[in-house]
């Protein structure tokens, strides 16, 4: 066998290796991740891992878990009224609320494939001020203080959100979100959409 | 092989023989024998739909070392949900088309044929003249008509529409709608449940309804209804029917003779309805190759499966999803089929590597649009309990309205993506 011979073999073996290596890896992922089936509960209307394409409907890919934890609680508490989450958010919870948000939070972060409308955007921007002081200025939120990140949600969703809260109807009564409903009440609901859009355009 | 499906199995791959099948490649020639030999472990699926071309993606996602081939007749994917759109004019139709290259860029290969017969022993589809082998399969074929039980159906199948599998019956519906005069009478008859998609009839009712009022508000509409009440979100229907003075609703009216010749069905208490069109929604069974494969229950109309895994309870190796499954408290919904579909998926990856599957209960939603702009919902979450699914809670919207339309909406553009994407 000559040298070149040799070296090549060699290079094969490693090859091989690093070709068995990646294939079991591949096959081990999903079966092996507790929160993978867990999460077919979601993905009807969130998409696969969490990649919704709906304008009304959020994105879960790479939500951090501590906000996913708190959105499932509110909702199968009733704290957040919804029939359209409600009875998932109780299935979540029996099936392990700490997988599937631990599920989620581990995808690579999507923003919505969504493009709102660029004038919407440059006037949400205008008027963003009052949202800065606590979501930050690149709407990241503060996961210390309870802050959710709101950048590339769809803006339907975020708009929707914005009008409970104006209306009090997500989590009445909770002393937490008092100023920030009395901050939105008096915006108009263009200018809530506005805001929606830019936003939803912040990756 | 026992003698009954011997004689089944001969049976059914004679009626495929002859049959002109167009391959993965487009080309359109017979496939012969054992046309594309097993090599590694592979899942075949029969049937493209909510819950088949959901399984063929999953298991690729789920291990992409599998060999996945499916076998769907159809070119493109035609959403049932949202098809009452295009009786009011609302949607057309090609905004419920969707190619099947998603899946391919998964890696599932596409046979556009006809699966003919299973062979459970052997582990083999037949697909008229050739076979496909697996070593497990998933049988999704939607439901069959029995036309056989309304006298005068079967001979009348070309003007008598169903459109309960979207597709050219749609579209020839919606035109018979159009083409009704001002002051006609449509019929709609509603088959005993179980059926596809148990709201899918009053929705339909909704829609032409709304058609009518808008277009011919002289026109009548009338419900024959074979069960003795509105058997999905009756509340919900009733208050969105206030809108529609047009309908008039006959419940335990169970249609069985339909006669164009005199425009008439009868009901089988003999009562007889006139009208200008006509849309009978037949009773229903499993899909034919599931009758043909004898993996219907002593119903001989729908499959018996595992609750955790979906196999078969009539054979080993065989997974069945969808709205031929029975004995599950569950809608035959399109979010059930895609979450059935799933879930097969997963089992049959972990069965196929060695692993114990989870168990996993599927979850439902179904919209209902009452207008062209709102709409209403039924959401269900499940449980397995004791190896058995069991409904943890029902919930209703609180009524219908627009923001619940745009969120039926989003549901659609996020399951044909989860599903196809």
């Amino acid at each position: 066998m000559t040298t070149m011979g040799r070296l090549s073999l060699g290079a094969m073996v490693i090859a091989l290796t690093v070709l068995l290596g990646s294939a079991a890896t591949t096959a081990a992922g999903p079966l092996d991740t507790p929160g993978y089936a867990k999460a077919f509960a979601c993905s009807a209307c969130h998409g696969f891992a969490g990649t919704s394409r709906a304008d009304t409907i959020p994105v879960l890919a790479g939500m951090p878990a501590w906000y996913l934890k708190k959105a499932i609680e509110d909702y199968a508490s009733g704290k957040r009224p919804a029939a359209e989450m409600e009875p998932y958010a109780k299935m979540v919870k029996e099936l392990g609320v700490d997988d599937v948000a631990g599920y989620f939070a581990a995808q690579k972060k999507e923003t919505t494939p969504l493009t709102p409308d660029a004038a919407a955007v440059a006037r949400g921007r205008a008027a963003s001020a009052p949202c800065a002081g606590c979501h930050g200025p690149a709407g990241k939120g503060d996961p210390a203080k309870g802050v959710p990140d709101l950048t590339g949600q769809p803006a339907g969703y975020l708009l929707n959100q914005m009008l409970l809260f104006k209306a009090d109807r997500r989590s009445p009564g909770d002393a937490a979100l008092r100023d920030l409903k009395a901050a939105i009440r008096p915006i108009p609901e263009a200018t809530l959409a506005d805001l929606a859009a830019y936003y939803s355009s912040l990756k | 092989m026992t003698a009954a499906t011997r004689r089944q199995f001969l049976k059914s791959s004679g009626a495929g023989l002859g049959l002109l099948i167009t391959g993965a490649a487009g080309c359109a020639a017979p496939l012969r024998g054992d046309f594309s030999p097993k090599k590694g472990r592979r899942v075949v699926v029969i049937g493209g739909g909510w819950g088949g071309a959901t399984a063929a993606k999953y298991v690729r996602l789920g291990d992409p070392s599998i060999d996945v081939v499916l076998l769907e007749p159809n070119k493109e994917f035609v959403s049932c949900p949202f098809s009452n759109l295009v009786l009011s004019g609302v949607r057309t139709i090609e905004s419920l088309t969707r190619g099947y290259d998603g899946l391919r860029r998964h890696g599932v290969r596409i046979y556009h044929a006809e699966a003919s017969a299973i062979e459970p022993d052997r582990r083999r589809v037949r697909v008229g003249e050739g076979y496909l082998e697996y070593d497990r399969l998933v049988v999704s074929p939607g439901v069959e008509f029995q036309w056989e039980q309304i006298e005068g159906l079967a001979q009348a199948r070309e003007t008598v529409l169903h459109a309960w599998k979207a597709g050219p019956q749609t579209v020839a519906l919606a035109r018979q709608i159009q083409s009704m005069p001002d002051g006609g009478v449509f019929v709609l008859t509603i088959p005993p449940a179980a059926y596809r998609c148990p709201p899918g009839p009053y929705e339909r009712v909704c829609q032409v309804a709304w058609y009518l009022k808008n277009n011919k508000p002289k026109s009548k509409l009338i419900v024959l209804d074979a069960n003795q009440d509105i058997i999905s979100k009756k509340g919900l229907f009733l208050a969105a029917w206030k809108m529609y003075p047009a309908i008039e609703y006959r419940a335990s009216s169970k249609v069985a003779k339909v006669d164009p010749s005199t425009r008439e069905v009868t009901t089988d208490f003999g009562d007889r309805v006139r009208y200008d069109v006509v849309n009978v929604i037949p009773p229903q069974r499993a899909g034919t190759i599931a009758v043909q494969a004898d993996l219907v229950g002593g119903d001989k109309r729908w499959c018996e499966v595992d609750h955790v895994t979906y196999e078969s309870a009539k054979h080993k190796n065989i997974h069945v999803v969808g709205d031929a499954t029975i004995g599950i408290p569950v809608p035959k919904s399109g979010t059930i089929a895609n979450a059935m579909g799933k879930i097969a998926a997963s089992a049959v990856v972990h069965l196929l590597n060695g692993k114990q599957p989870p168990a996993m209960a599927p979850v439902n939603v179904c919209y209902s649009w009452v207008s062209d702009r709102e709409a209403m919902a039924v959401i269900n979450a499940y449980r397995i309990q004791s190896g058995k699914v069991v409904q943890i809670e029902q919930k209703l919207t609180p009524g219908h309205s627009i923001a619940i339309a745009q969120n039926a909406v989003g549901w659609t553009t996020s399951i044909w993506n989860d599903i196809l994407g």
